[in-house]
């Protein structure tokens, strides 16, 4: 079996073009099932609908490598929903509304972050104890209502349009080189990096493990918050179920994006590469006409594919 | 109780009762769920009744019979949080039979034969696949969801025949079954960790699995039966859930992972594996019953579960941090 991974790995396969590769497959077979898709217009609109997950993917993609994870995203994305509309409904600004969002957002990250590094819990745990908190809190301020009265221009940041270009996109563009040079080309992507290969070998070598994992966690908090501020204007509604389920969705595209669940290995464009594939494949199972009861069979699967083949090529490249 | 907690008493042996009593994981759990009761009966004289607490521990033998299962998984150093659509499985597959068939053995059966199979794959994916469980089990739950969707093409099972509910509705020595169903399981599961083989292997794998392997313990088939276990006990709880509800939605089950592994870890079981017991798992649950009458009792509306939960399990893994500390065990 190793062998046949080494074969590949000497056919001078990386893989982020053995990804390139499979989403070339989606979409010609898309195509087959609908010629529809392969159009400027279908796959500019698909963009509307991952850009929240790509914006949650590109923290996770850096909280993984720690060998970190966060289950609290799809909650957290309710709860700055739920701040946003239901601060605006009580009278405050909307200007001021979004920035308390994307606060609250950060503030419940900083929250994940400091329960994990300041009781050496794993973020497994207390992520799941916040996946139920910040969803019940949620509910709770909400009382389970919608709040979509907005004015007008909130709709500014899901549903414009510059040009045939989806406005979140360049919002989406701007993250990814943003993470992508942290990540690359500095210090602190290299502390990312070095905890997640061996963090007691880290921590002798004087990397600050705590503030490294606190920006981390905070710093998915602020993704979250503009993921969640997003997804409300798309949706033109605040609720409290807002982006439940969502962690499925980031967690898979950064996997399948061949970042190591065990830590030490991943990369941004891994991770760009993974979420156009789980849009790519979601879109195209709703143009099929697949019922969505499937896609959430599907999703899960493929995030147990992605992760087996990862560990596979893994063993088979040392 | 415990081999891992032997040395901690061992060490605590010559500390002071209260150092002895703290070294216990249950200890938190149970000094909360003891006051909580008091304060209850204190506010209200009707509370502390045979049938009221017969009734609290009734609503919680779904809970309880899952998370006396979960717990052998976390004691494993594992987690499981796929139980809440493997329920809803187990249940359609009961209900579905029982419809065709009635009776109490064959819907049983087929609860609990499909609960085991999809427990031996979460088992086989994390032993064989070697995923972590956390992700095994994560995608499982939305797998198994879709798979529920897709089986009922999102229609109720009901009008469930008496025969088959028993398990959910009857007495017998004018205690109701599924109390009976759950204090038998426990005693099952404190026998099994105490005397057998596989009971003493959960706790050397989860408590250091260094030393297991070294020892030449099958790491695999500790954690593989421990996954099946689950999915066995899904099975039963299955039928509990449709003797109670009398029908099936889509999204039976939904959350109960959730509840399942708060309850073991508000009971007391480590979540680092190693340390805990199936009294932990019972403890846990009834509490998180407790509390759930308790808020429905202070007229706090049920939105707020949720939450209430949530801080439970952050509570309760922060409980055993500084619990830890405060006895000088690096377990």
């Amino acid at each position: 079996m190793s062998a046949l991974a080494g074969t590949v790995r000497r056919l001078g396969f990386s893989r982020e073009i053995v990804l390139l590769g499979v989403l070339i497959a989606l979409v010609v077979v898309m195509t087959l099932l609908d010629p529809l898709f392969l159009t400027l217009t279908t796959l500019l609109n698909t963009s509307r609908f991952f850009v929240e997950v790509g914006l949650m993917a590109l923290g996770m993609t850096l909280i993984i490598i720690t060998g970190g994870i966060d289950l609290s995203v799809g909650s957290n994305v309710a709860l700055v929903s739920v701040a946003v509309g239901f601060s605006f409904a009580a009278g405050l600004p909307l200007p001021l509304a979004i920035v308390f969002g994307l606060a609250v957002g950060v503030a419940a990250g900083l929250f994940n972050g400091l329960f994990i590094t300041l009781l050496d819990l794993h973020p497994l745990v207390v992520t799941l104890g916040t996946l139920a908190l910040f969803q019940g809190l949620a509910y709770g301020v909400s009382k389970a209502q919608a709040v979509s009265d907005f004015p007008g221009w909130f709709a500014y940041f899901g549903q414009a349009y510059l040009g045939p270009i989806p406005g979140q996109l360049f919002i989406f563009v701007v993250a990814v080189a943003v993470v992508w040079v942290i990540l690359s080309r500095t210090r602190f992507g290299r502390y990312v990096y070095a905890i997640g290969n061996n963090e007691e070998a880290a921590r002798f070598s004087g990397v600050p493990i705590r503030r490294v994992k606190l920006a981390l966690y905070s710093g998915i908090g602020l993704l979250v918050g503009m993921a969640a501020v997003i997804y409300t204007s798309r949706v033109y509604t605040a609720r409290g179920d807002s982006g439940v389920g969502l962690e499925l969705d980031v967690i898979s595209a950064v996997v399948l994006g061949g970042a190591s669940i065990y830590g030490g290995s991943g990369t941004i464009g891994g991770t760009v590469l993974g979420v156009l594939i789980i849009a790519t494949l979601r879109n195209g199972l709703i143009l099929a006409g697949v019922p969505s009861t499937w896609q959430l069979f599907v999703l899960g699967v493929l995030l147990l594919a992605a992760v087996f083949v990862n560990e596979f090529f893994r063993k088979g490249e040392e | 109780m415990s081999e891992a907690r032997a040395p901690a008493e061992r060490s605590a042996a010559g500390g002071t009762a209260v150092r002895r009593f703290l070294v216990r994981p249950e200890a938190p759990a149970l000094a909360f769920l003891a006051i909580l009761l008091l304060a209850f009966t204190l506010a209200n004289d009707r509370f502390l009744t045979a049938s009221n607490l017969e009734s609290i521990v009734d609503s919680v033998a779904v809970l309880g019979v899952v998370a006396l299962a979960v717990n052998q998984v976390v004691l494993c150093a594992e987690i499981d949080i796929s139980t809440g659509s493997m329920l809803g499985l187990c249940a359609i597959a009961a209900g579905a039979v029982s419809l065709s068939t009635g009776g109490l053995l064959l819907p049983l059966l087929a609860g609990v034969a499909v609960g085991t199979l999809a427990g031996a794959i979460n088992g086989a994916l994390v032993t064989l696949g070697r995923i972590p469980a956390i992700i095994v089990t994560l995608g499982m739950l939305y797998a198994l969801r879709g798979v529920i969707l897709l089986v009922t093409g999102g229609t109720w099972i009901t009008g469930v025949p008496e025969g088959t509910r028993v398990l959910g509705t009857g007495t017998l020595l004018g205690i109701s079954v599924p109390v009976l169903i759950l204090f038998g399981l426990f005693l099952v599961m404190e026998l099994v960790n105490r005397h057998s083989t596989w009971g003493r292997n959960v706790f050397a794998v989860g408590g250091n699995r260094r030393a297991a392997r070294f020892a030449g313990l099958s790491i695999d088939r500790t954690r593989f039966f421990a996954f099946m276990l689950v999915g066995a006990f899904v099975g039963i709880a299955s039928m509990i859930y449709l003797g109670r509800a009398g029908s099936v939605q889509t999204n039976t089950g939904v959350g109960l992972e959730l509840q399942a592994v708060a309850a073991v870890v508000i009971g007391g079981t480590s979540i680092a594996g190693g340390r805990g017991s199936a009294l932990a798992a019972l403890t846990g649950a009834v509490l998180i019953g407790v509390i759930l009458n308790g808020l429905i009792l202070l007229g706090v509306p049920g939105i707020w579960q949720d939450a209430v939960l949530g801080g439970l399990i952050l509570l309760a893994v922060a409980t055993d941090v500084l619990r830890r500390r405060l006895v000088g065990d690096k377990a």
